[in-house]
């Protein structure tokens, strides 16, 4: 069997806060990626998807968070490398977009100035080679006129351009593994689509593994094959795409699939999920979610672990599998 | 006949983007380029588009927050598009607006008992001495304890606040609230919550909405009527229904095709639009859409189509002749009834 790309093992992140109290921001986060596969990470605002990528490429200002866990891409530890070696991986092997291209792209130089210095910081090739292999990116992620586009500076361009060029230049060196922070939450929606569509090209044609991190159900749909879903610091699903929706095995992921307004069916009243997540600085003894959650029982004031509950198909809850309450 | 609520004729917008060194206008842009609709009383009535096309704009043009440059507000069947601000503060009552962000539309020096006390103030609602128990009324009714009436904004979540946001917009028991965007701030989960509510509050009270969002799905759980706006103008309206399972314009043909559904066996044809919305400052000459429709014809550049179709028009000159609309929207999804079962298992019940 093959090595996944990526195993994450046991992964925690914790911040001080100034009152001295400590935020266990990603609380013991274990998943792997296998090579060419799309795993999208869903979850809500401070459920720590986020803190969870950007701690897997070293991003976390140093000092600030405190994390422990290993991260082995590549038979190495991420988490052990230092500084230089991660700067020799990101942009070459392992490559990021974010939320907001505005703020990734640097404003004073062109866009084809930015994918070329990438090229130019990994590989040893000429400036011209490296500048023909920018437009080259500018047209496969489907930017017409790509040679007039490369002089452009970022300002110039509309926001679904500007996320084509971060894609551009997180490709340029076919990475093996791209993480994608919400990569289409501030776009149009019919932007979106087209920025979707084109990841799903891209994913066919270079086989990059890519791990795509959203709040938005609909979007791990179209482009996702497999799903963990996060709450509160924790995984607590994780399956196949079209087991994850034909029916989920953690109370919250009913709960967020019942929430979604439907274009496809017709419901009067929303599911709705009462109460709000927990503050991750104060202490909750065992199920993290049983505050919330309809199916709660006595067993749930202690932890449950992440476990199999079908095949592929893994679940922190006691109660799984679910079909059993209402059978 | 019933007077609607709310109406609005040939509604304009124009903001001047250059000048001449002699103060001439060189350049305008048409945020809303001539919109009309009518609200009766108790519908809701859905905006819908993407970012730059005017829906915002028709927000607050409908409150006079902004001064139309031509057109007519009528609130409940009065002209009061040329009121001045002493004649229409009291019309100010009838139309209350929510925003899309729960954490700057409070006032973080005021307790909530405050901040909701000001408009019963300001509009006499009721006597001073029953203020307490009004209080005490708007948050129960918007599923809050009328103990935190004396906390900050800061001490509560984005959905709590917005709950108090509408707390706030029903104090003066306005006829109809424009709500701007109220759920896309919130997360997932949350949003069902204040759907839920301003649904139930809709049933009970008799409210009207402008309910003005880019998220169709949210649309389409929530509105009676949408109207499809591109580039300041309404390119279609209808029904919800009607809009839903068969847009006629191909800009509605383009948005429905692009909402990523939940479903990953969902089966669709899609429409999608090439290229990227022109900036308001230029817009196409004609109809705007034609520099990405699939279907322009030479007339599309030249001659601007007006919204035309009975009950549910489309402004574009070839709609008709357009393939059916009908599969843009993913089959009916069959859900599992133990899935449902669970669903159930979170829906509130009905208060």
């Amino acid at each position: 069997m093959t090595e996944p790309l990526l195993t994450v093992e046991d992964l925690r992140v914790s911040f001080l806060a100034q009152d001295g109290r400590v935020n266990r921001a990603v609380d013991g986060v274990s998943f792997t990626v296998e090579r060419h596969k799309t795993l999208g990470i869903v979850g809500e605002s401070g459920c720590g998807k986020s803190v969870t990528s950007l701690a897997i490429m070293g991003l976390l200002p140093k000092g600030a968070a405190d994390v422990s866990g290993s991260v082995r891409f590549d038979r190495r530890d991420l988490l052990e490398e230092p500084e230089r070696a991660l700067q020799d991986l990101r942009g070459d092997r392992l490559a990021m977009i974010f939320q907001e291209p505005m703020t990734s792209l640097n404003p004073s130089y062109t866009v084809g100035d930015q994918i070329t210095e990438v090229i130019l910081r990994h590989r040893g090739v000429s400036r011209k080679d490296a500048q023909a292999r920018a437009v080259d990116m500018l047209r496969r992620v489907r930017i017409p006129t790509p040679q007039a586009r490369f002089h452009d500076y970022p300002h110039k361009l509309s926001g679904g351009m500007r996320q084509r060029v971060m894609i551009a230049m997180a490709l340029a060196l076919d990475p093996q593994l791209l993480m994608a922070d919400e990569p289409t939450t501030a776009l149009d929606v019919t932007i979106q689509a087209q920025i979707l569509g084109l990841m799903r090209q891209l994913k066919e044609e270079s086989g990059t593994a890519i791990v795509l991190i959203t709040h938005d159900l609909g979007v791990v749909a179209e482009v996702c094959d497999e799903v963990a879903v996060m709450y509160a610091g924790q995984l607590v699903e994780r399956a196949p795409v079209e087991q994850l929706f034909a029916f989920p095995q953690h109370p919250y992921t009913v709960g967020l699939l019942g929430s979604l307004p439907r274009l496809d069916a017709r419901r009067v009243r929303l599911a709705a999920i009462e109460g709000a997540v927990p503050n991750m600085s104060e202490q909750v003894v065992g199920c993290r979610f049983q505050g919330r959650c309809p199916f709660r029982v006595e067993r749930c004031a202690e932890m449950p672990p992440l476990a199999e509950v079908d095949r592929g198909h893994l679940s922190r809850c006691w109660r799984a599998p679910l079909q059993r309450l209402v059978a | 006949m019933t007077v609607p609520a709310l109406e609005v004729r040939d509604l304009v917008k124009h903001y001047v983007a250059k000048r001449s060194v002699f103060g001439r206008t060189l350049t305008t842009v048409k945020a809303v380029d001539g919109v009309s609709f009518a609200i009766l009383p108790g519908e809701t009535l859905a905006l819908v588009g993407e970012s730059g096309c005017g829906k915002s704009t028709v927000g607050r043009l409908v409150m006079r927050l902004l001064e139309p440059t031509s057109g007519q507000v009528f609130l409940g069947g009065t002209d009061v598009t040329s009121m001045s601000e002493s004649q229409i503060r009291p019309y100010r009552r009838n139309v209350q607006i929510i925003f899309q962000d729960p954490f700057s539309s409070l006032n973080p020096r005021m307790t909530v008992g405050q901040i909701l006390a000001e408009p019963l103030m300001l509009h006499a609602i009721v006597p001073p001495n029953r203020r307490r128990e009004r209080v005490a009324e708007l948050l129960e009714r918007v599923g809050l304890r009328p103990e935190q009436a004396a906390r900050y904004p800061h001490e509560f979540s984005g959905g709590q606040r917005q709950r108090i946001v509408i707390a706030r917009a029903l104090a003066v028991e306005p006829k109809v609230i424009v709500c701007d965007e109220p759920v896309s701030a919130l997360d997932v989960s949350i949003r069902a919550q204040i759907l839920n509510l301003l649904k139930d509050l809709q049933g009970r009270l008799g409210l009207s909405y402008i309910f003005i969002s880019h998220d169709l799905s949210v649309v389409k759980h929530i509105a009676h009527r949408v109207a499809v706006m591109y580039l300041g103008r309404i390119v279609e309206t209808g029904s919800a229904d009607a809009v839903f399972s068969d847009p006629r314009h191909p800009y509605s043909r383009a948005l429905l095709s692009a909402i990523p559904v939940a479903s990953p066996i969902a089966q669709r044809d899609r429409r999608l639009l090439e290229g990227d919305v022109p900036s308001p400052l230029h817009p196409p000459p004609g109809c705007h859409l034609h520099t990405r429709c699939p279907y322009a014809q030479p007339i599309c550049s030249v001659e601007r189509p007006l919204l035309e179709g009975g009950d549910h028009p489309a402004a574009c000159h070839f709609w008709p002749t357009l393939p059916p609309g009908g599969d843009l929207l993913p089959n009916e999804g069959v859900v599992d009834p133990r899935l449902e079962r669970l669903f159930a298992a979170f829906e509130p019940v009905a208060p």
